[in-house]
């Protein structure tokens, strides 16, 4: 498992990284962590004839938290997310759902804008992001723009960012005051990907659901916000039964696929399982938080 | 002889080297000019080789050879039969490179050297092959039929082999029997994923005429005898090294894999060292794998639970080619009566050809399997005469007072099996005492309660050990005080550099750390014939004993001379050597090795040769039996099929402990290999032969975040087969995982009445099965 | 694996068939499809560069129509080898009319051997899919047609 030949580019800046992508566009990849991209590299399923390493570009890790957003440089190692005291206070969910990403080990070199271009239809970040509505920030020939969530997945392994666009920010937005939140994911070991994963934030006014922000994983080529299901919530008092509904309208929202590992039918029906709990969960937490 | 370190718990001389990096693996072996080698595999799971073309690959950049099957001359023949056998009609073995047709995805069709493996790699790409796909004969049951895609058209079949072992008269027993269960049940393929893949370094020296290979092997010796006779060489004149092994578990066990073939060609004609480094990858489809059986099994019992007959009639699915002969079910079959009172038994088995990877034996090696239907078996009767599991199995157990006991069967040594000691009782009663199992339904009822679903497993085995033909052992004290012993088996983890050496500092007065111990070198000893079947222990280990023994004869007559006693009066203890009684007058145990090889003047008649040094044999004349039970507590989530292991408990008998620490780790890998096998372990193919799992991502091993801690209990039924007492460890902790689990998991799910007859499991098959079994309710 | 689908065409029958049979619009269609070269009546010579993202490999081989039952019916095959292993789709289609349209039935077998096929389980079935249906939005697109 060695990969094919490449030549090697390591821009120091932001302007020199988009630079490369504009001169080498098709041909090129970024290297981050290279946790997915490597593996693909040395076994051939990947030959860019171009790697840019932009693990020198420091200027593209940081966390900075305005109250309202997390905003996360591309090249913030995931672990440190995972640490970092601005994300346990303001997006709790991330911290929770980034415990669960690989292993320590993985996380120590993987990046969360790595994630979120990666698009993996299993990954956790992509379905938090979705839920939470979002925002990457790219750079590119035509300049910076600004991504929302919703327009950024489009398939397995595929956003719209442009080959020559470089992902630069990540950003998050905070959980209301008061939120409850959970994830949930089924994985065959830890730190395998997950055969389903949910995440959803309960907002709270007056013992009632303000409103619900749902977000799952694992279900089909892109991560899935499931409309009919957060309707069903909001502004409406929990109970086992509510949960129950809400499960049975994320089921009605996806279609995943089936592997070896697990048929379409188990997935859907884990999917609705995980909401069920991860619903009683964050309703918990808001309690707790009261 | 004192037993101060022979069953002592102390840590192993092998680890400081490997735990602080300096152990010597095969890619650590450098030398000058080497050049590296890239295996060209089949895509395809059976076509015939149209065309290879190799100009481009030798036209590219540092590419020193680009070899087919046109190039390999005289050894391009089929590759040497292991173990033939008068059922096995079909015995195929591939070539070093496939000629006119491949037969599984991965065979090897052509091998590059390089400069570098990635211009080797690079060289792959470079190489056009013609292949006209054929229909592929993929899933055991479909390669059994008639008009299936014949893997082997000469062979005009796909089932190469038919046995029958019997005892008694099942017919009549199953005849007139009041109670009889039968099932269906399915084990699913595997691999033994040993942590260092393979790999081969040769190099040859045509001035000294001298082949030297190191190769991750588990049999070194065989491996040079049969390169020697290849290659037209004399033994001595080829070297095999088995350095640190990262993991054998069986599929180690070759003679040959292609590269072990190749690689030396390569260095030869390139007058060049070479290198073959396997990557992970190709360990998924060009190393041997095992675990696919499909059994149709009956049981027999009168109303008291009471076993009158068993019968089984399986499939085997042997892959592509069959190398290693019929070893795999004939242990299945012979192991499957365990410790129970079978008086009539029929097994009989198809060994079928299937366009997969070949099959050899892995850890287990077919008692997994015989366990498995056993005791699913008793489960199934257990339940339905409304029997304790428990007590069904102490109802048939064959008693301590039974031994020798002979099953009526013959084992895969050609000798019977017959149970040479044991304790079944007692170790089933030690297993139910540790898991608490008198207690069990009041606890489960509560959790119940609670809404939650745990299930207790227990399952007990009989595992043959320690076959024949032989090993041996020299031992040799040299002038430093320090004791070099050399043996023939290899060592791929199993403590051998202290097991051993606890054994020779006990006859020699002198301790572990004293003792140097060289496996794997046929330099070093070059008579043997492997490390695998649960034997290294029991056959190297007494063979080593032997030695020892003799050493210490020897070091009583030459002190003798030396100090004017009698050898009877000789002592030796704590390095030293003295007359009983005179410790004052002690010499130390390295003058007396100078003293033996005197440089001048007649040496003493009496010590008949120099130095302080023997060499012993031992070839125990038939097997010897261990046991064990394993207990367990899991909990299944009904919801998701999420299983979690809360305990597992090994209670096992491998007679005497040569060291407790290296039995334990042995036995907690088994048990987790056994665990993956149950819950996460699968190779899958596609309908093509398309191995669909070929990466760590799909092909699941349990990590020690899955697993929980191992409770191990010893018990000690010395064996009179050996001067040690001991019998096999190696294998003990995979065999009877499955079943414990599949009745862990059958218990825990109850309320569902769902049963289990197929390994592995997994969260989305469970789900099914609840799924399933509530739709059936 | 075996996949299936229906699509339905704001064309007629005679003008699918025509765009169906026609190599520019399966040049210009077919995902991946760098080179298409006839080499015989409805045999081409094809070069694909096909894959997902950062993967991708490139596959030499033939697209050939065959069984051909003008207007409504013919089977398609698409097959390749190259360095991440081979590729072989066959697909059936029938065409039917409905109203103004044509209602486009296919079922496919799509075969993956070799590398891709060890590794990619885990999406080759639901990106063969997203492909397959690529090429009939193509088409759809190309007869005048929107989603």
């Amino acid at each position: 498992m060695k990969p094919a030949p490449f030549e090697y580019h390591c821009p120091r800046t932001v302007d020199e990284g988009t630079a490369l992508l504009a001169k080498y566009g098709d041909d090129a990849k970024v290297l981050a962590g290279g946790q997915s991209l490597v593996p693909l590299m040395n076994m051939r399923l990947a030959r860019p004839a171009n790697l840019i390493d932009i693990n020198r570009i420091e200027s593209l890790a940081y966390i900075r938290d305005d109250g309202r957003t997390l905003r996360i440089g591309a090249l913030t190692r995931q672990r440190a997310a995972e640490r970092a005291p601005q994300v346990a206070e303001r997006c709790p969910l991330l911290r929770d759902a980034l415990r669960l990403v690989g292993h320590a080990q993985i996380r120590n070199r993987g990046t969360i804008g790595g994630s979120i271009a990666h698009a993996d239809p299993a990954a956790e970040l992509t379905a938090i992001l979705v839920a939470l509505d979002g925002e990457v920030t790219a750079r590119g020939p035509k300049g910076t723009r600004v991504i929302a969530a919703r327009d950024l997945f489009v398939s397995y392994l595929t956003t719209s960012l442009d080959p020559r666009e470089l992902l630069t920010e990540v950003s998050f937005p905070a959980l209301p005051a008061g939120a409850g939140w959970s994830w949930m994911e089924i994985a065959r070991r830890h730190g395998d990907f997950a055969l389903a994963g949910v995440g959803v934030v309960l907002a709270a006014r007056g013992g009632k659901i303000a409103h619900a922000r749902i977000g799952l994983t694992g279900v089909g080529p892109t991560p899935v916000r499931p409309a009919e299901a957060e309707r069903l919530l909001a502004g409406r008092a929990p109970s086992e039964d509510l949960w129950k509904g809400a499960a049975e309208a994320v089921r009605a929202a996806v279609t995943p696929d089936g592997d070896i590992h697990a048929s379409a039918e188990y997935r859907t029906h884990v999917a609705g399982v995980l909401t069920q709990r991860a619903l009683r969960e964050a309703w918990e937490r808001v309690r707790e938080a009261a | 002889m004192s037993t101060r370190y022979t069953g002592a718990r102390i840590t192993r001389n092998e680890d400081p080297a490997l735990l602080c990096g300096r152990g010597l693996f095969v890619d650590d072996i450098h030398l000058p000019r080497l050049a590296h080698a890239a295996v060209l595999r089949s895509p395809h799971a059976h076509a015939r080789i149209v065309r290879i073309d190799t100009r481009r690959a030798r036209a590219a950049g540092g590419v020193l050879a680009a070899l087919t099957h046109a190039d390999l001359g005289a050894l391009g023949g089929p590759l040497p039969r292991l173990i033939p056998h008068p059922a096995l009609v079909h015995h195929k073995t591939q070539q070093a490179l496939a000629s006119t047709a491949v037969r599984y995805v991965g065979e090897a069709v052509a091998l590059i050297v390089a400069e570098s493996r990635y211009a080797a790699e690079d060289a792959l790409d470079l190489v056009d092959v013609e292949y006209a796909p054929l229909p592929a004969a993929v899933r055991l049951e479909d390669a059994a039929a008639p008009g299936a895609p014949l893997v082997h058209e000469d062979a005009g079949t796909n089932v190469c082999a038919r046995y029958t072992q019997r005892v008694g008269d099942v017919e009549r027993a199953f005849a007139g029997a009041p109670r009889r269960f039968r099932d269906r049940l399915v084990m699913d393929r595997g691999t033994a994923s040993p942590l260092e893949a393979r790999g081969v370094v040769a190099a040859w020296d045509p001035r000294a005429r001298l082949l030297e290979i190191w190769d991750s092997t588990q049999a070194p010796i065989p491996i040079r005898n049969g390169l020697a006779a290849m290659f037209g060489l004399p033994q001595t004149s080829v070297r095999v090294v088995a350095p640190d092994v990262g993991g054998g578990f069986g599929p180690k066990v070759m003679m040959f894999y292609p590269e072990e073939i190749l690689v030396p060609l390569a260095a030869q004609r390139l007058g060049r060292p070479v290198k073959w480094i396997e990557d992970r990858r190709e360990h998924f489809v060009a190393t041997n794998q095992e675990r696919e059986q499909i059994h149709d099994a009956e049981i027999a019992l009168d109303e008291t639970g009471r076993i009158l007959g068993v019968r089984t009639v399986f499939l085997y699915d042997a892959g592509a080619y069959c190398p290693y002969g019929l070893i795999v079910p004939i242990v299945a079959g012979t192991t499957l009566p365990g410790p129970y009172r079978v008086p009539n038994y029929h097994c009989e088995f198809t060994a079928v050809f299937t366009n997969k990877t070949p099959v050899s034996p892995y850890r287990g090696a077919g008692r997994p399997h015989g366990v498995f239907v056993m005791e699913r078996l008793l489960d199934r009767a257990a339940r339905d005469l409304g029997i304790d599991r428990a007590e069904i199995r102490r109802r048939n157990l064959i008693q301590p007072d039974e031994f020798p006991y002979d099953v009526g069967l013959i084992y895969q040594d050609n000798a019977p099996v017959q149970y040479d000691s044991g304790d079944y009782p007692r170790c089933l009663g030690r297993a139910a005492e540790m898991i608490g199992y008198a207690d069990w339904r009041a606890q489960q009822d509560t959790y119940r309660a609670a809404g939650r679903y745990l299930g207790l497993g227990v399952a007990c085995y009989v595992e043959g050990t320690g076959i024949g033909p032989y090993e041996g052992c020299r031992v040799t004290v040299e002038p430093s005080g320090k004791v070099f012993i050399a043996t023939g088996v290899g060592t791929q983890g199993q403590g051998h550099l202290t097991a051993f050496a606890q054994i020779v500092a006990d006859h020699l007065g002198v301790t572990p750390r004293d003792v140097t111990v060289r496996t794997g070198d046929t330099a070093a000893f070059g008579w043997g014939t492997g490390t695998f079947a649960s034997r290294a222990a029991v056959v190297a280990g007494t063979a080593v004993s032997l030695a020892a023994e003799a050493v210490r004869e020897k070091t009583r007559i030459v002190a003798a001379t030396l100090l004017e006693a009698r050898p009877d009066e000789i002592e030796l203890a704590d390095g030293k050597v003295f007359v009983r009684g005179v410790p004052a007058r002690a010499l130390p145990l390295g003058e007396v090795a100078a003293a033996a090889n005197p440089l001048r003047f007649a040496m003493p008649r009496e010590w008949e040769s120099p130095g302080l040094e023997a060499t012993r044999y031992f070839a125990p004349p038939r097997g010897t039996f261990s046991n064990g039970v394993h207990a367990c507590i899991v909990e299944i989530d009904p919801e998701t099929g999420m299983l979690s292991l809360h305990r597992y408990v090994i209670v096992h008998d491998c007679g005497r402990v040569l060291n407790p620490l290296i039995v334990e780790g042995q036995i907690h890998g088994g048990v987790a290999q056994g665990l993956g096998g149950a819950f996460w372990e699968k190779l899958v193919y596609d309908a093509e032969g398309q191995p669909l799992t070929t990466t760590f991502m799909d092909y699941l091993l349990p990590t020690a975040a899955d697993l929980p801690c191992f409770e191990v209990g010893h018990e000690t039924t010395p064996t009179p087969l050996n001067p040690l007492g001991v019998k096999g460890a190696g294998e003990a902790g995979v065999i009877p995982v499955g079943a414990a689990i599949a009745q862990a998991v059958e218990d825990a799910l109850r309320p569902f009445r769902v049963r289990i007859t197929e390994m592995p499991l997994s969260p989305a098959r469970v789900w099914e099965l609840v799924a399933e079994a509530r739709r059936s309710a | 694996m075996k996949l299936e689908g229906t699509n339905t065409l704001p064309a007629s029958v005679e003008t699918v068939w025509k765009t169906i049979n026609d190599p520019d619009a399966l040049r210009s269609c077919t995902p991946g499809l760098k080179e298409l070269k006839a080499t015989g009546p409805d045999t081409y010579q094809a070069t694909l560069q096909i894959g997902i993202a950062a993967v991708k490999g490139t596959y030499a081989g033939t697209l050939s129509i065959s069984d051909k039952r003008a207007p409504t019916h013919y089977k398609i095959t698409l097959e390749g080898t190259g360095g991440a292993g081979f590729m072989k789709g066959e697909g059936s289609v029938d065409l039917e009319a409905q109203g103004s349209g044509t209602l486009l039935k296919w079922t496919g077998d799509l075969q993956v051997g070799g590398l891709i096929a060890g590794v990619g389980q885990r999406m080759l079935g639901g990106v063969g899919k997203m492909l397959i249906g690529q090429f009939f939005k193509c088409l759809e697109e190309r007869l005048g047609g929107s989603a």
